[in-house]
């Protein structure tokens, strides 16, 4: 328990209660796998992502040691462990897991399971949107582990480069596939994104104002911020390119104009977001540990807070540095070397608040604390030798060379490594069981020599150029040197497990609060959290955390805590789960995670616009529409099953007070949206430029049926807006009829382009027969998409107006439609002069 | 609902400025003036989106916040289309 009973900054005082009477009260038992199938729980949902993500440490990892098993000596092609095609796929396959597949979702396993109970709430937004984000992750590794068993994975390297990334190169159906899994990570990342987003900002409890947000959430937030608009960028560039894949567009053909480099620009400007997306978990549990274990808070909080801001805004405008080998011209290589350096101003000042934090404060050596100062010292090193690669001049020596290797893991791991700190701090919280403290420390004792040992000597042996299994035979000796220290950091990974695991089997029952000085408020419920988290109404509205009667939470809002009935806490005799009913279960996720699996292994058999010959084809032409009907089904049902969710905006919700959380989560993901449409309004922008901007003619060769499709979009906007008016008016008849007339504005929207894209078929001009043709024809298919998603949600808004919803005072559905609706058209008035017009 | 004539006015203007639009390429303006009627097309198309949204969407109406958040996408597809764009010139 806690000594230090001042008020805090960070979330208040953590003093611990006993856990609720009734706990799991919706859901089937935890030993039962219905329940891990149908939880929507933000705490099952975290251990789901924790469970994963180390499951896909453990292939990256093996897929690792067989990468250094192969540079144990130089190698000619086909000797050695791996053949080279093998070893390609090893390489490429051990980054893109351990980025996309371990690091995020591990980070995102934490933030499930921490993050509502920092704050004070009860679970996410939209719980089942936060399953449906884990089943889609879940589905995205499936998709990657069966790429291999379709030809041969991706190999072209985990920053698919163009125009290797393409089928002239790239021939198999599982690099496909390995395409198709990003495309489905990035759609798990987007609707995380949307919940956290929501949930942090508008389901605070009373009186945790966003300066006093815990550092973990405050640099979950950040992250989730940064993941939002940096995926978006990358969805678009992995939807361009399945599309180069699958129906045979050029934008990344070797003819095309600026095509790879148009491909490196897309990557980067995610790519270099995705590093601090990485570190920023990492760095809020390293601030929360550094303070817990030195009884100290940390020095300078708000300028660390506002440094992580200032990192999350320059990260979006530094991504060039990736790209100073490639034809980009001098001026702005400069420009990019300066954002570069300039990124690196906030990061020294958190840096150096960490260590004054361990100067002023008494550390405790624990296991999370020792993986914390690990993780920092790691991180300065990985800081330090980045440097070097953002100045112009050098970058132009060590690109390519395991300089870069080298580097590239010491930040990326310095963020493992912290989270794994998160990993001591939070297994007593998450398990109720407490880990073995040696076991933890000796763990930490080889992890860092193995890390050490592996990749310091590869700076040492930078002159071996990335990606390649040949090398001078003088880093022999360096390239042995890690790899033993690869299989001492494999070692140190299976003491970490062995220990974990043991400690949940027979581990003693811990605390609710094992740490003295933790301030969060996790800690003041007990290990493992009830169910619905709290046993009151969390406030912090008097300075402290205290648990209010449920009755009594608005009034002590206001009032700054006069319900409080003994100076610390309400706890509820009763707990607080009898009087409102809120869903956990929900089996749809599941379902859709399911059919995204079999959709998109169906659709990976579509290369250059056919699919194979004879029963190959008919099995992956089956298995497309079998998903397609499946993910409809789902979806549907989805979104007829009843599912009551907690609300929001009870505490504080600054930014967004009087926005509902499903507005606002509707306003963030158009705000994604605008980013994804970007990506390809952007790509063909770039692409034209390339080619010579006013070289480069309109394919439609009038603008009429264009300005035609102007006016049927802008009318069908008008007449969402009548259904909501008649919807406001209690009007069944007006509603219906508005809804059905936008329903068959939009269907004349989409025959009047099928009836252009025939005439250009007819014509011989098809996806393929240009870079023009292609960015056409994708850009609009993609708006194409959003009116037919648009067009399933009006027949299913019909069909329920039909039956009586919306004129019954509750029309926020309409409303929120109405929100992408006019997205599409506003999307459209751009298009349409763009690839009309001008 | 006052608001339907409004809605009904937006409406009608926003089908005036995309046949103003085509009314540009029509005269020929493209071809005499290439960056003028570019720049023209552009301004009519922004005018367009941000009537949409500022009252269709209701954002005039909502939060200052809310507006920020579309914003901030918008400003991410700017930094990348603008600087990607200049790199290759």
């Amino acid at each position: 328990m806690t000594d230090d009973n001042q008020p805090r900054t960070d979330g208040g005082t953590a003093t611990a209660l006993p856990g609720d009477s009734h706990d799991d009260d919706h859901l089937p038992p935890r030993w039962s796998l219905k329940r891990w199938l149908v939880t929507t729980n933000h705490k099952d949902v975290g251990l789901l992502y924790l469970a994963t993500a180390m499951f896909f440490l453990v292939f990256g990892g093996v897929l690792a040691l067989l990468i250094r098993a192969q540079m144990w000596s130089p190698r000619a092609p086909g000797t050695g462990v791996l053949s080279a095609m093998a070893y390609n796929q090893a390489v490429s396959l051990h980054g893109l897991i351990m980025v996309f597949w371990f690091i995020s979702p591990f980070a995102t396993g934490f933030a499930n399971y921490i993050v509502p109970l920092q704050i004070g709430a009860e679970d996410l937004a939209f719980p089942r949107l936060n399953a449906l984000s884990y089943w889609l992750y879940l589905a995205s590794g499936i998709l990657v582990f069966a790429s291999f068993f379709q030809g041969a994975s991706y190999a072209g390297g985990w920053t698919l480069y163009a125009p290797l990334n393409i089928p002239a190169f790239m021939p198999s159906i599982g690099a496909t596939t390995t395409v198709f899994g990003i495309v489905v990570f990035c759609a798990s990342v987007t609707v995380g994104g949307v919940n956290f987003i929501t949930t942090i900002h508008r389901m605070r409890a009373p009186g945790l104002t966003m300066r006093s947000l815990p550092l973990f959430t405050w640099s979950w937030l950040l992250t989730v911020w940064m993941m939002l608009l940096a995926f978006a960028a990358l969805l678009a560039a992995v939807m361009i390119l399945l599309s180069d894949r699958m129906l045979g567009t050029t934008y990344f053909a070797a003819t095309t104009a600026g095509g790879s480099v148009l491909w490196t620009h897309l990557f980067w400007f995610f790519g270099h977001p995705e590093v601090y997306i990485v570190f920023f978990p990492a760095l809020g549990a390293m601030a929360e540990i550094f303070q817990t274990f030195s009884g100290n808070r940390i020095v300078g909080r708000k300028w660390f807070i506002v440094s992580m801001v200032l990192v999350a805004l320059q990260s979006f405008i530094v991504w060039m540095h990736h790209m100073f080998l490639t034809s980009i011209n001098l001026e702005v290589k400069t420009l990019f070397m300066a954002t570069t350096i300039g990124i690196s101003l906030p990061f020294d000042l958190m840096v150096f608040a960490l260590i004054y934090t361990l100067i002023k404060g008494r550390i405790r050596w624990d296991t999370p604390m020792l993986y914390a100062f690990g993780a920092l010292v790691l991180f300065i090193v990985g800081g330090i030798t980045g440097v070097f690669l953002g100045a112009v001049v050098l970058d132009y020596e060590f690109r390519g060379t395991y300089w870069v290797v080298a580097h590239f893991h010491y930040v990326m791991v310095s963020g493992v490594t912290g989270l794994i700190a998160g990993l001591f701090y939070w297994f007593p919280k998450m398990t109720g069981k407490t880990y073995d403290e040696f076991l933890g420390k000796l763990s930490f004792a080889v992890y860092f020599t193995g890390f050490n040992l592996l990749y310091f000597p590869l700076f040492l042996a930078w002159g071996t150029p990335r990606r390649v299994f040949a090398y001078r035979p003088e880093y022999v000796g360096w390239h042995r040197l890690a790899s033993v220290g690869a299989v001492i950091l494999g070692i140190a990974f299976l003491l970490i497990i062995y220990n974990l695991a043991k400690s949940i089997v027979a581990g003693d029952d811990a605390a609710a609060n094992p740490w003295p000085y933790s301030t969060t408020a996790e800690w003041a419920v007990a290990s493992p959290p009830p169910i619905e988290n709290f046993p009151g109404k969390p406030s912090y509205a008097s300075g402290n955390l205290e648990f209010l009667d449920d009755g009594a939470t608005g009034a002590a809002a206001a009032d700054g805590g006069t319900a409080a009935t003994d100076g610390g806490h309400a706890a509820l005799e009763s707990g607080h789960g009898d009087d409102h009913h809120v869903d956990h279960a929900s089996l749809w996720p599941a379902a859709i995670g399911l059919f995204t699996v079999v959709t998109a292994i169906g659709l990976s058999g579509l290369q250059v616009g056919s699919y194979p010959e004879g029963l190959e084809g008919l099995f992956y032409q089956g298995t497309s529409v079998l998903g397609v009907l499946g993910l409809l089904g789902s979806i549907t049902a989805m979104g007829y099953e009843n599912f009551t969710a907690h609300e929001g905006g009870l505490g504080e919700a600054w930014p967004f007070e009087g926005v509902e959380n499903t507005k606002l989560g509707m306003w963030v993901f158009l705000a994604s949206d605008v980013v994804l449409f970007g990506g390809f309004i952007g790509a063909a922008i770039f692409l034209r430029i390339a080619y010579g901007w006013e070289a480069w003619h309109p394919i439609p060769h009038n603008p009429i049926p264009g300005l035609v499709n102007t006016y049927l979009l802008l009318t069908s906007s008008f007449t969402v807006i009548l259904a909501l008016v008649a919807a406001q008016k209690r009007s069944r008849k007006g509603v219906v009829a508005s809804l059905t007339l936008t329903f068959l504005l939009g269907l004349g929207f989409l025959a009047n382009k099928a009836i252009e894209w025939v005439v250009l078929f007819s014509e011989g001009t098809g996806l393929d027969a240009s870079v023009r043709a292609s960015t056409y024809y994708l850009t609009t298919g993609l708006h194409m998409g959003h009116v037919i998603a648009g067009l399933l949600i009006t027949a299913y808004l019909i069909w329920r107006a039909w039956n009586g919803a919306y004129t019954d005072g509750n029309d926020e559905t309409l409303e929120y439609f109405g929100l992408y609706w006019h997205f599409v058209d506003i999307v459209w008035l751009f298009l349409f002069p763009l690839f009309y017009i001008v | 609902m006052a608001r339907t004539k409004l809605y009904t006015g937006i409406y009608v203007a926003l089908f005036v400025i995309a046949t103003l639009q085509v009314g540009v390429e029509q005269i020929g303006l493209l071809e005499s003036s290439y960056m003028l009627a570019l720049a023209l097309i552009t301004v009519f198309s922004f005018v367009k989106a941000v009537v949409v949204a500022g009252y269709f969407q209701h954002l005039v109406w909502e939060p200052r916040s809310v507006t920020y958040v579309l914003v901030l996408g918008f400003v991410g597809f700017l930094a990348l289309t603008v600087a990607a764009s200049y790199s290759i010139l």
